[in-house]
């Protein structure tokens, strides 16, 4: 293989290089490098998944040092999901916004949004718990700037109580690291590993504690949620599905390999630990959908309902006992949540455009003025559902059924609760959307361009057919080793 | 319940901060012992002062994304809306006599630190903090004006450095790994990568001073 194409390392250097270029020009080509870069990245992607798939796990020695030494980069099947799914809804994405914002982009918008997707790359090739944390500062810093982006008052504030949120996270996780630095000396993931296993002094379990909250902090984990829909309610649509649909990803991700990997030896020594993510997830379904089904502005509302899929992701905790069902579940629900929430976001960014109205009401007439949208939402709403044969359905059926396989009803009663709420919300929109509004002197409204309409459709697509066509992902995941 | 809220979280931190004492006074002897692998490995790193071999070669990629972190602070601060520029007019005489006086000296130390960071305590950090602070003082002296939003030359500063990082970082991949220096060229990659980073950190810090909206 040509050593210089390294398809690992390039999928963190050339974000890193189309950003900055970007940075140079005052966002002038912005859209241009962001595109060029997205589909070589997702090239790179797929060179690695393919890899990945035909070796097992890739190791990549930066700065050629070994462990403890050094930092050691490494791909596994979960790696090379995540990755796919960031340069896939990151592309469809990018077009999206070119369109959208062609009138005034938000400064800096481009160059942000090149640096937040470099750190998520990081962050998902990252082995060292030190170089984790300075990805997480790239992807907060990143995401806080893209909130806060060409806003009014209300805006900054939502961007500012993010920043404190995701700072405190860090926080939290920093000082985390520096306990577990004091105790064994190395910040490697995979030697603390068989560390932590042979000894593990109160440090460890006060580290683990603070790491793992803090990461719940930056995934708005129910009660941890209160930054997240003025958050991804306010930004501009382009922002709210990146954020929406990726980066509370990344930190669900961190939460997840630290569960698995060093944590594994506190997690299976006092089982009954599991069942606290599972809670707070399963209040997180109950709470965000009902705050859904009240939202009063669209944005607000799909906002709320990724604060209760979010819960989704952890009801797997408990289900880890027998194989890797219950993460082929988890990566699943992130995967299918990914695409049909980016959808469902940048969907509402054409309803709202066009109609002018930020509130739920605004859809009235949708059907007739923008078929192919509400096509598009819509169908991102029969995944959020979980409605065969959707990418949302088989991720719900597989967390089913590793449910009842290890006696845990409770779990299955939650997810099938949630997919029922998540229709009363879905339904309350389209039912509006095909109320036809009286009209009668008014002009018909403009017609956006075709690539808002199709980029929204492309994703809700890809949502559905991830339901039929998931088999190549759960094997990349079930060669995952914990 | 504002006020129940308030206690409650001073008792949660009152007894975090008691369990983190606890666990600190009981720390056993870490298993891995980093210092010494650092020392063993320092002769070929191309420095001889451990830090900078630790943060340019050891673990040389945190550095890399660490300088891509303070682009983004800085990138914050431009998304969110310029500062209005300080009121002028009332400045001391003295100010800009000193300034021009001290301003070469500073850049002098800045030039020494950069150097010194090879064997002793200093390197690009501290000289770019050096010279912005000269930045800072000659725009406290009305000697410099500040920068518009896009002037592109403070902008390709604080790029260049980066760009050269990832140029190398990147060549350095026909070696197998992001930055593999190899061991006889690691000191003048060092220099390289340290140099163009203290002007470009040096521009970045300095533009939180005096990147400013345009008067109106």
């Amino acid at each position: 293989m040509n050593l210089i194409l390294d398809p690992l390392a390039w999928l963190i250097l050339l974000p890193l290089l189309w950003a900055t270029l970007a940075f140079v020009a005052t966002d002038r080509y912005g859209p241009r490098l962001a595109i060029a870069g997205l589909v070589g990245q997702l090239l790179c992607a797929a060179m690695l998944a393919q890899d990945v798939a035909s070796h097992g796990s890739i190791g990549h020695l930066a700065g050629g040092w070994a462990e403890p030494l050094g930092i050691r980069l490494f791909a596994d099947g979960l790696s090379a999901v995540m990755l796919l799914l960031t340069q896939g809804v990151a592309l469809a994405l990018v077009l999206y916004a070119r369109s959208y914002f062609s009138q005034a982009t938000p400064p800096a918008f481009w160059t942000l949004t090149g640096f937040l997707i470099a750190g998520m790359n990081a962050l998902f090739l990252s082995g060292d718990l030190f170089n984790l944390y300075v990805t997480l500062e790239l992807v907060g810093l990143a995401a806080v700037g893209l909130v806060a982006a060409g806003g009014g008052a209300a805006q900054i504030a939502a961007a500012l109580r993010y920043l404190l949120a995701t700072l405190v996270g860090s926080g939290a996780y920093l000082f985390g690291v520096a306990l577990i630095y004091g105790s064994y000396g190395t910040v490697s993931a995979s030697l603390l590993g068989q560390l932590i296993n042979a000894e593990a002094p109160i440090a460890v379990w006060l580290a683990a504690g603070l790491m793992l909250t803090g990461l719940l902090l930056k995934t708005a984990l129910f009660p941890f949620h209160f930054w997240l829909p003025p958050a991804h309610g306010g930004a501009p649509a382009p922002v709210s599905a990146l954020l929406s649909a990726l980066v509370v990803k990344a930190s669900f991700y961190l939460f997840l390999r630290l569960w698995l990997g060093p944590f594994a030896a506190l997690t299976e020594a006092q089982p009954w630990l599991a069942q606290l993510p599972a809670a707070l997830g399963a209040s997180a379904i109950l709470w965000g959908s009902w705050q859904a089904i009240r939202a009063d502005r669209l944005k607000v509302l799909i906002a709320y309902s990724t604060v209760a899929q979010i819960g989704y992701l952890f009801l797997i905790f408990p289900l880890f006992g027998t194989g890797a069902l219950a993460l082929q579940a988890g990566i699943l629900q992130v995967t299918a949540h990914g695409l049909a929430k980016a959808a469902m976001f940048i969907a509402a960014g054409t309803l709202i455009k066009v109609s002018g109205s930020e509130r739920v009401l605004g859809v009235a007439g949708a059907a007739v003025h923008l078929p192919v949208t509400l096509f598009a939402f819509a169908l991102a709403g029969v995944s959020l559902m979980g409605l065969p044969p959707s990418g949302g359905f088989l991720a719900k059926w597989l967390l089913i059924d590793a449910a009842l396989d290890q006696g845990h009803e409770w779990i299955a009663g939650i997810a099938i609760a949630g997919g029922l709420l998540a229709g009363i919300y879905v339904f309350r929109v389209l039912r509006l959307a095909f109320r036809v509004t009286i009209a009668d002197d008014e002009a018909a409204p403009l017609r956006p361009a075709a690539v808002l309409e199709w980029t929204a459709l492309a994703l809700a697509a890809a949502s559905i057919l991830l339901g039929l066509f998931a088999m190549p992902l759960i094997n990349l995941l079930a060669g995952v080793t914990r | 319940m504002k006020r129940f809220v308030r206690w409650l979280s001073i008792l949660a931190l009152t007894v975090l901060a008691g369990a983190l004492l606890l666990a600190i006074s009981s720390l056993p002897p870490a298993p891995v012992k980093l210092a010494g692998e650092v020392a063993a490995n320092l002769a070929v790193s191309g420095v001889s002062h451990p830090v900078t071999a630790v943060l340019l070669n050891f673990r040389g990629y945190d550095t890399f994304l660490e300088v891509a972190v303070l682009i983004i602070a800085l990138l914050g601060m431009l998304a969110a809306g310029l500062p209005p520029p300080p009121p002028t007019g009332s400045r001391n005489a003295m100010l800009p006599t000193l300034a021009r006086l001290a301003v070469p000296l500073m850049v002098l130390a800045a030039v020494y630190l950069l150097w010194a960071g090879a064997f002793r305590p200093g390197g690009a950090f501290q000289a770019a903090a050096v010279l912005a602070a000269a930045a800072v003082l000659l725009h406290l002296a009305e000697i410099q004006g500040p920068w518009p939003d896009n002037a592109r030359g403070p902008r390709l500063a604080i790029a260049g450095g980066f760009l050269l990082f990832l140029a190398i970082a990147a060549a350095l991949l026909v070696n197998g790994g992001l930055l593999r220096y190899p061991p006889e060229q690691a000191g003048l990659n060092i220099v390289l990568i340290e140099s163009g980073l203290s002007v470009s950190l040096a521009v970045n810090l300095a533009a939180f001073f005096l990147l400013r909206a345009p008067k109106s």
